[in-house]
């Protein structure tokens, strides 16, 4: 998903990539999961310094919006709540055991646990699974990609049936039965996404839900949103029915309320963690009050890892970044090691898709430099036509100063390059946004949405991921042969060979200078002295686990 | 020894300049006599000096940046090294921590985060918000003359309309309507016709900042100029057979000249305000341009370890805004140092 913070390399996750048409079947048994939650209760605040993009498990696709959404709406299988790779786990959640695969790995089977409720009181239905992937296509959200290997997934997008041929439920059984096109190596860590979170049908189709989110699931409800300032979230008081169901990999809530609020100050918020009127903050300390912060509040701070990568995207459909020697030139004349400054030395320099940590990942070096000389020697063999060029960052402190960076790297080129900064809550739907004008290059990151170098690939640069709205692929790349080779890894599992196809992969696209990528970016826990530093963590996937927040 | 002011004052008209030889009084123009008065205003006076002081100094800019500095406003330096005490310092520290200030050309007043040079934005930013301010000023000053005479002139239902519109703007406040005009415009820019103006552009803070203040500089010429309107010169104009532009250019205007004159000047200062506080929320000149609020905005982020980055560009904001205060007083004062001309809202 897009936005914000972590990094370092994580020791392979590779053995935890338990994704694969071999996927078997079988109750997950707890396997003593790091129990979260179970704290005195309280009220706490957190702040973050953009919004999440949506409050809806069907739409929201940033870092803000999941750390949200992962402890609220719960779907049929789960990352298991706990730090580390372990957190890299997929466990049964709403369904009773993990699905069973057919031999040919294209029909997964599930059951609902029977008798739980929404915090509304409305029951959990089977059929509130097909709602929620119906709704991915209807409200044109940027996680439908994943799902369009389901039968009939395409045909109901693209308004030709009336519902997801695909999929079949049975309210009264709990049965749920998935048809897949093709194998898919990642359907287990699709299903355990908020993306595929069942909602009740009183949930708008097509429309974002954001105003009145949808009843919860999980160990916490949304009872506010005043987007984007603030939002609270309480004790979900009918999430002992998922429990009693069984579901014992959902942690409960360590808390009773938690208020978010937006803080566009990020110093602000440093002094409200020291001062403990705020009691986490999501986005790291930036650069000038980190080196004081890890002096002096070791007992709440520590670094922490994360799977992520930062670059400049260009849309490689019009000029002048069409043409490959300009986006070579832009490649040459990064410097990772400038931009790992603004972020006060918490970025890991990279010039490559995958991130360390990823499987397939293999570093190498296509663009050595910076050097200027050869980014301006390749500009001006390339000679492009149009050098009016707009760049796009959001408003957060660091991003900006990333744009500002940016646009000088561009203006040295001899671009003539107008900045845009725009709201962080809103800047990824408006870059996503296929009718925005003057999308020409900007600022993105993106943090891993499942263990699975896919997630680096489909959604970001496969050209059926060029959507007319909540687009991830903002570079509007095309390459047939590399879609197919992608579609093609899909349908294997992740063995050694595959990953080295995923390495070539990274190194195909970077071949064709799709991104300048610069960096992966470390996180960091910072909590106020009334919070159990011990007992909270950091997900490897989901940013903080907030039901594993506490009062000492 | 002639007589002393008051000896040949006009009954109606503003108090002669103290301290004057009455025979160095007579004779004299209206102009010449507010300028005996503003010249033994010692306080206006220095305070005007000052005024045009930061304007050359900010003018300089481009001098100091090629001749001194070596580097323009938006150049990031962040990886580059400079010598200081002797020794290859970076100007961004591995641990984002920028150069701070040193009695060196480049770099005086440090780096930011971007290790761009802080003395060279202040400059150009100096520029851009002062450029901002009398091009805004007179973006007002030229509207509101027109829609004051216009109203004061005609009034009925012209004044009724227009008077209206000019309420409507003023129902607002200022600082509310500059962010939404000015969040709105900065995406998608102006478009009224063949007038195209890139969202990026200047000229977006200056119409925002123009046209927010115009109520409030074409209400008090309009009421002027409805009390002048009732007067015998008025009415002899008309008699000789002048038209209504004549009239409102030859006749009236003259007799506002004071009022627009102090108005200006003081709406400069506000102005530079109102840029500031824009540029600060982030809805005023577009970065990476420099201007003291953008400097202001960048800068408070750092407070805790680079105070000077907010504390200098304020600083500037202070004493521009004071000194053009505080010689528009002075202004008022020798041109009719019984007028009440205050820009309030």
């Amino acid at each position: 998903m897009s936005t914000r913070r972590k990094s370092l390399t994580i020791a392979c996750v590779t053995a935890l990539t338990a994704f694969g048409i071999a996927a078997c079947g079988g109750d997950s048994g707890g396997g003593g999961g790091e129990a979260s939650g179970g704290g005195k209760g309280g009220d706490i605040n957190v702040t973050m310094t953009s919004f999440p993009d949506y409050i809806d498990p069907q739409l929201s696709y940033t870092l803000e919006g999941w750390e949200v959404m992962y402890n609220v709406y719960t779907p049929l299988l789960t990352y298991k709540h706990a730090k580390g790779e372990a957190g890299t786990e997929v466990v049964p959640a709403l369904a009773k055991a993990l699905p069973e695969v057919s031999a040919d790995g294209k029909t997964y089977k599930l059951t609902l646990r029977p008798n739980m409720k929404y915090s509304d009181g409305t029951p959990i239905k089977a059929s509130d699974f097909t709602y929620a992937i119906q709704r991915l296509f209807k409200a044109d959200s940027g996680g439908s990609v994943f799902y369009e290997p389901i039968v009939g997934a395409s045909e109901y997008a693209e308004g030709k049936a009336d519902t997801i041929a695909g999929i079949k439920t049975d309210d009264a059984t709990g049965d749920i039965t998935i048809s897949l096109t093709e194998p898919n190596g990642t359907f287990d860590g699709l299903l355990a996404l908020a993306f595929a979170a069942p909602v009740p049908p009183t949930t708008p189709l097509d429309k974002d839900a954001t105003p009145k989110p949808p009843p919860s699931s999980g160990p916490f409800m949304i009872t506010n949103v005043e987007a984007p300032q603030t939002m609270t979230m309480e004790r979900n008081p009918n999430f002992q029915t998922v429990k009693d169901a069984g579901a014992t990999e959902v942690a409960d809530a360590g808390v009773d309320k938690i208020t978010i609020t937006q803080n566009k100050s990020n110093s602000a918020q440093v002094t409200g963690v020291q001062q403990n009127t705020i009691d986490f903050m999501v986005d790291p300390p930036d650069a000038d009050r980190l080196a004081e912060v890890k002096a002096k509040f070791s007992d709440r701070f520590r670094m922490e890892d994360s799977i992520n990568t930062y670059y400049f995207w260009m849309n490689t459909q019009t000029a002048p970044f069409n043409d490959l020697k300009v986006r070579q030139a832009v490649n040459y004349a990064i410097d990772p090691e400038a931009l790992n400054r603004v972020f006060g030395g918490r970025l890991h320099p990279t010039q490559q898709i995958l991130p360390p940590g990823m499987p397939g990942y293999e570093e190498y070096k296509l663009y050595p430099g910076p050097d200027m000389a050869k980014a301006k020697a390749l500009l001006a063999e390339a000679n492009p036509a149009d050098k009016d060029i707009t760049v796009w960052t959001d408003d957060e402190p660091d991003r900006k100063r990333i744009g500002e960076y940016y646009h000088d790297v561009l203006t040295q080129l001899g671009f003539n390059a107008t900045l845009k900064v725009i709201a962080g809550d809103v800047y990824f739907t408006t870059i996503g946004n296929q009718s925005t004008p003057d999308l020409d290059t900007g600022f993105s990151d993106w943090f891993q949405d499942f263990p699975h170098p896919d997630d680096f690939f489909r959604p970001l640069l496969n050209g059926a991921s060029i959507l007319p709205t909540n687009g991830n692929n903002f570079s509007r790349v095309s390459i047939p042969e590399l879609d197919a080779k992608m579609d093609k890894l899909l349908e294997q599992q992740l063995t050694d060979d595959v990953k080295k196809q995923y390495a070539e992969l990274d190194k195909a696209y970077m071949e064709q200078a799709v991104w300048a990528p610069y960096g992966n970016e470390e996180f960091t826990t910072f909590l106020s002295e009334r919070m159990d530093f011990d007992k909270s963590y950091h997900h490897l996937l989901f940013n903080q686990d907030y039901s594993s927040f506490a009062l000492k | 020894m002639g007589g002393l002011i008051g000896e040949v004052e006009a009954p109606g008209e503003p108090p002669l300049p103290v301290g004057v030889p009455a025979e160095e009084l007579r004779g004299s123009s209206p102009w010449r006599l507010a300028w005996m008065r503003l010249r033994r205003d010692r306080m206006a006076l220095a305070f005007g000096v000052l005024f045009v002081l930061i304007v050359l100094v900010c003018l300089a800019a481009p001098l100091w940046a090629d001749h001194v500095a070596h580097t323009g406003p938006n150049q990031n330096h962040i990886t580059d090294k400079v010598i200081r005490d002797g020794q290859e310092t970076y100007v961004v520290a591995p641990d984002g921590t920028p150069l701070g200030p040193g009695l060196h050309g480049q770099f005086l007043l440090g780096a930011d985060q971007n290790g761009r040079d802080v003395m060279v934005r202040l400059l150009y930013g100096g520029r851009t918000s002062i450029f901002i301010g009398v091009i805004a000023a007179l973006v007002t000053t030229v509207f509101a003359v027109l829609v004051g005479l216009v109203c004061g002139y005609y009034r009925g239902w012209i004044d009724a309309v227009l008077s209206r519109a000019l309420e409507v703007v003023w129902a607002f406040p200022v600082l509310l309507l500059g962010i939404a005009l000015g969040t709105t415009l900065s995406l998608g820019g102006l478009k009224i016709g063949s007038l195209v103006v890139a969202g990026d552009s200047l000229w977006i803070p200056i119409l925002i900042i123009g046209f927010v203040y115009v109520p409030y500089m074409a209400r008090p010429i309009r009421g002027e100029i409805l009390a002048l309107r009732e007067k015998e010169f008025v009415e002899a104009a008309v008699a000789q057979g002048k038209g209504p532009i004549r009239i409102m250019v030859s006749e009236l205007l003259p007799n506002v000249a004071s009022t627009i004159i102090v108005f200006f000047t003081l709406n400069i200062a506000n102005n530079m305000l109102l840029e500031s506080s824009l540029s600060f929320l982030g809805a005023g000149v577009r970065p990476p341009n420099a201007s003291w609020g953008t400097m202001i905005a960048d800068g408070y982020q750092t407070i805790y370890t680079a105070p000077h980055l907010t504390i200098v560009p304020g600083l500037m904001i202070v004493l521009t805004v004071l000194a053009l205060n505080v010689f528009g007083d002075g202004l008022r004062d020798a041109l009719d140092p019984r007028a009440k001309i205050r820009l309030e809202h």
